[in-house]
């Protein structure tokens, strides 16, 4: 049990006054910005929800948020089965081979970002990359300038590439903390493979699957520098996901409209935020009871 | 449970391995070839000239220096305000405690791009801006609850006998800190250190918004060399030195990589 104490919050606090300078006074501001048309920042004109009403009446946001949207779900639907399928080869295999697995499978993700699309553009160059010029000599039309379906099929892949490790992590950390009574206790009930996945090892990777999936969401959500770099939301808007357009209109230093586009899209995150603690702080599901299974 | 076949594993971890080593290899593949026409060197030849090209050039020095700066300046920051605030959360129930957790969740995901207006605002109005302290302060904003989440963790792995046979010892909390609790989840800080530097490295949408003049890190030295004529066998040598501190970060924490999110429930 914890001990309940108050003066607890000066643990916290030095935390919490950076997360206050750097998260919580920006967030106020932009909320004031988002009420005014801000021509420069010295000359506030107060226009209420205006800015607002143009973006939730605007076609293109729905477009946007549908092709987010869709984004998100092909990107979790890949990333998540294969993470958790790496991780259970991984489980059965030698230190050495987690080790090496788990180091190589890291290390797109401590690449910056705004070198991902670089490094796969080179890649795909039809002239000078690898996959290019195999792509040319299978005779494949590979053109992911004009070609909506090919674009998307960069995104995913190139998106795969970059955080399939963060998952296999996250995987690897819910199935290696699960005790070896627990799989005796399996054997001497002669479960299936099957069975032990579906009772054993998913209700223990719970807590981190739901961590991947909130994080996977919302970064593949959001999308921005690595979309941007492939073909700038083309060909004709077909990967113009949702923070493409905020970043144009900041680019384009339209302080009111962008202040009402970061307030709607924090909405959204909250909104993701809150589903994610009420769908994890459920009742725990229905398990085969662990001392059964411990003894 | 039935014996996989250990070839088929290693076939398919080989698949694997090529997949993400194929845009790595290409890259430093580019990274050693001439990709412009120059005195003396055959374009599309191996050459070291992109290497030399960084050494002779002040501002893609200075990039790296400043990269440096920032990432270890935010990691102590994080660390610093993490370890007790983890501790706070680990062992104390105080009013507010879930909201606070869950604040910093929403933070923890809040794309950048939502705060890189106001941010921009406000540190160019206080003279944080174009400066490596910015780009370490406002990194705080995703690191700090990644810190204390990892950190949180591995502390709450540790039985509070430990701490209260400290304290029957006569340590104070910082001594107990230092001398006890610190050495006993060495791990766990390599781990959150490991992820807070990750993170940070990789940022570069705020990054890019507070450095428009001035203090640019490796990311930006890199977006500045794209014009005209790009000479991408530079830019891919740049990205090479860009990924390889994080290389060694992984190389370091291997061992402990996947243990950082196991005791959290």
């Amino acid at each position: 049990m914890k001990l309940y104490d108050n003066r607890a919050w000066f643990l916290v606090l030095p935390a919490l006054v950076i997360v206050t300078f750097v998260g919580i006074v920006p967030l106020i501001a932009v909320t004031n910005y988002s009420f005014q048309d801000l021509f420069s920042l010295n000359n506030p004109y107060w226009v209420g929800v205006d800015w607002y009403r143009n973006i939730v009446t605007s076609e293109r946001f729905y477009a946007s948020l549908g092709r987010s949207f869709l984004f998100s779900a092909i990107v979790l639907s890949i990333q998540l089965p294969l993470g958790i399928w790496i991780a259970l080869l991984l489980q059965r295999s030698n230190q050495f081979i987690v080790s090496t697995v788990l180091v190589l499978i890291t290390v797109p993700l401590v690449v910056p970002w705004n070198m991902i699309p670089v490094i796969w553009l080179n890649l795909i160059n039809p002239n000078a990359g690898l996959a290019g010029k195999m792509l040319a000599w299978l005779g494949v039309g590979f053109d992911y300038k004009f070609n909506a379906l090919h674009t998307w099929i960069v995104l995913v892949v190139m998106d795969t590439w970059h955080w399939l490790g963060l998952v296999v992590v996250l995987a690897y950390a819910g199935i290696s903390s699960i005790p070896p009574a627990y799989y005796q206790a399996a054997a001497i009930d002669a479960a299936s493979q099957w069975q032990v996945f579906r009772f054993i090892q998913l209700p223990k990777m719970k807590t981190v699957l739901s961590m991947a999936v909130l994080l996977r969401f919302m970064d593949s959500f959001m999308i921005y520098i690595e979309a941007f770099r492939i073909n700038a939301g083309g060909p004709d808007s077909a990967t113009a996901f949702l923070s493409l357009d905020l970043g144009e209109e900041i680019l384009s230093f339209n302080y009111g409209p962008s202040a009402a586009r970061s307030i709607v899209y924090f909405l959204i995150v909250l909104t993701v935020a809150w589903t994610f603690k009420a769908a994890t702080s459920a009742p725990a599901p229905a398990v085969p009871p662990t001392q059964e299974l411990a003894t | 449970m039935r014996a996989p076949s250990s070839w088929g594993r290693i076939a398919l971890f080989a698949v694997i391995g090529a997949f993400i080593l194929v845009p790595l290899a290409q890259t430093i593949i580019t990274s050693f070839v001439s990709t412009l026409p120059r005195a003396g060197i055959a374009e599309g030849h191996f050459s070291l000239v992109n290497y030399q090209n960084i050494l002779h050039s002040a501002a893609l020095k200075d990039s790296i220096v400043n990269s440096i700066i920032y990432v270890v300046l935010n990691v102590a920051l994080c660390l610093g305000v993490g370890l007790p605030a983890a501790y706070g959360f680990a062992r104390y129930g105080f009013a507010g405690d879930r909201q606070l957790f869950f604040l910093l969740l929403v933070f923890r995901i809040t794309p950048t791009v939502v705060l890189s207006l106001p941010i921009f605002v406000l540190f160019a109005q206080i003279g944080l801006a174009n400066t490596p302290v910015g780009i370490a302060l406002v990194h705080c904003v995703f690191n700090i609850p990644i810190s204390i989440w990892i950190l949180e963790g591995f502390i709450s792995a540790v039985p509070r006998e430990f701490d209260e046979t400290a304290f029957l010892d006569g340590h104070s909390l910082p001594s107990f800190f230092f001398r006890h609790l610190i050495p006993a989840i060495a791990p766990g800080i390599g781990v959150a250190a490991f992820f807070c530097f990750v993170f940070s490295w990789v940022e570069v949408v705020l990054a890019r918004i507070l450095t428009t003049t001035g203090g640019k890190p490796i990311t930006m030295a890199i977006n500045g060399l794209f014009g005209f004529r790009t000479d991408f066998g530079l830019v891919m040598a740049m990205t090479v030195l860009a990924v390889l501190p994080g290389i060694a970060m992984i190389y370091f924490v291997r061992n402990h990589l996947a243990k950082g999110f196991v005791i959290r429930t």
